[in-house]
């Protein structure tokens, strides 16, 4: 899948909670610095927050880069998720309500894809995950 | 190797008057803060020890990792240590140790013809180099447990309980509600809980940056917990875009009772303990 054109770019490497905390204070300082709305703020950052996660709990550590990107005259921003953990044997099973591998509520994935405009995942079992999250702003 | 090393500090043993003194006067000159911070007696004291060690290492045929060693790296992460507390750089205390190397270079060209010269020079070199190195490490390590006692520090004040009035209780949740810190949460409540013999306790997460399912499992678990005890939770600061990212994600609250503001849920829990205020 060929992404959008993206500008500014920036990874972070995420091994720990905190790195999640670090994670999340980037998506958000981006979003503000494009002029994005508190609530979609806060539904991107909830997102991040649950994918960034994942990759910790799963994967034990991942990359996470965030980029701004355009489309048409539409303005973005743009989350993506890489790990070389274990994937996910069946990803119908895993957006589900109320799934989990791991004694959690099990609403992560399937949330952070209600919650973002554009979700994209692509996971090979033993090679790792790569999920994409996009949010528009609405003008 | 064994005789490069044994001729080195024999140099250095029959001439540790002198390059004491030359180097606390350089040390003096130099480093200023350094010798003002520590006391110029416990300057004189360490470099003497210093000086001892390193002659005591040299007399061994061993490399810098090996057991001979022990002194000398020992006495380093003391003195690192002692000069990290009097709050020196690391810079400041590498210098320390760098600052010998000056003394004594002289001393082995007054000391043997320019064919030995090379291979003394390489060998006190790389061996002060080392310590100089060992010195960050040390540096670093006491920084990295100063860095733990705070967190610890700042784990036991970031969960308070506050009994607001007669079988009320609230907790203010601040930052990240991670598993230790919900752990720590769930303790603190349910002992306030059993101590006053309250019967609503308010969670206050208007703090909580990002309301996420983690945090959303956390409170669930608190709020059953407390509901053990007889107890009601008021979960409260649920503004208008958590509430959406809530729905959105899934999180079933329902059961639970929730406010927008802290005075909804203060209004709501003195209303279920049948009191008044004024």
């Amino acid at each position: 899948m060929k992404g959008p054109s993206s500008k500014d770019s920036l990874d972070i490497s995420v091994a720990n909670y905190e790195d999640v905390i670090l994670a999340r204070q980037k998506a958000r300082e981006l979003m503000q610095s494009m002029g994005f709305s508190l609530l979609a703020q806060t539904r991107m950052v909830t997102a991040v927050s649950e994918l960034a996660r994942n990759m910790v709990v799963h994967a034990g550590r991942g990359q996470m880069s965030v980029n701004s990107v355009e489309k048409l005259n539409q303005k973005g921003i743009e989350c993506i998720f890489q790990d070389k953990g274990p994937g996910i044997q069946n990803i119908d099973q895993a957006l589900r309500q109320g799934f989990s591998t791991s004694n959690s509520l099990g609403l992560g994935l399937g949330g952070a894809k209600k919650l973002c405009a554009e979700f994209d995942i692509q996971t090979t079992v033993g090679k790792g995950t790569r999920v994409t999250i996009r949010e528009w702003k609405t003008r | 190797m064994n005789n490069i090393q044994s001729n080195a500090a024999r140099i250095l043993q029959n001439n540790k008057a002198e390059i004491l003194d030359q180097w606390h006067q350089q040390l003096i000159l130099n480093t200023k803060s350094l010798v003002e911070s520590i006391g110029l007696n416990v300057m004189k004291q360490r470099t003497e020890e210093f000086l001892d060690t390193l002659i005591d290492a040299l007399t061994q045929d061993d490399d810098f990792e090996g057991d001979s060693y022990d002194n000398a790296r020992n006495l380093m992460t003391d003195i690192s240590r002692q000069m990290t507390l009097s709050s020196l750089t690391p810079s400041e205390v590498t210098l320390f140790v760098f600052s010998l190397r000056d003394i004594i270079f002289p001393l082995f060209q007054t000391n043997m013809d320019a064919g030995q010269l090379a291979a003394h020079y390489s060998l006190v070199n790389s061996l002060i180099d080392r310590l100089g190195v060992f010195t960050f490490t040390v540096y670093q390590e006491s920084r990295e447990e100063l860095m733990r006692e705070q967190q610890q520090a700042f784990m036991e004040v970031s969960v308070p309980v506050v009994r607001i009035w007669d079988r009320i209780i609230m907790i203010p949740l601040v930052g990240m509600l991670d598993s230790s810190r919900t752990q720590q949460m769930m303790e603190t409540m349910l002992t306030a809980l059993e101590d006053y013999q309250s019967k609503v306790a308010i969670m206050d997460i208007s703090g909580i940056p990002v309301v996420d399912t983690l945090v959303a499992r956390h409170l669930i678990t608190a709020a059953s917990a407390a509901r053990l005890m007889g107890a009601e939770c008021i979960i409260t600061g649920i503004r208008a875009r958590i509430s959406q990212t809530l729905v959105q994600l899934g999180v079933d609250l329902s059961g639970f009772i929730t406010r927008t503001t802290l005075a909804d849920g203060l209004q709501l829990a003195l209303k279920m303990t049948d009191q008044k205020i004024g």
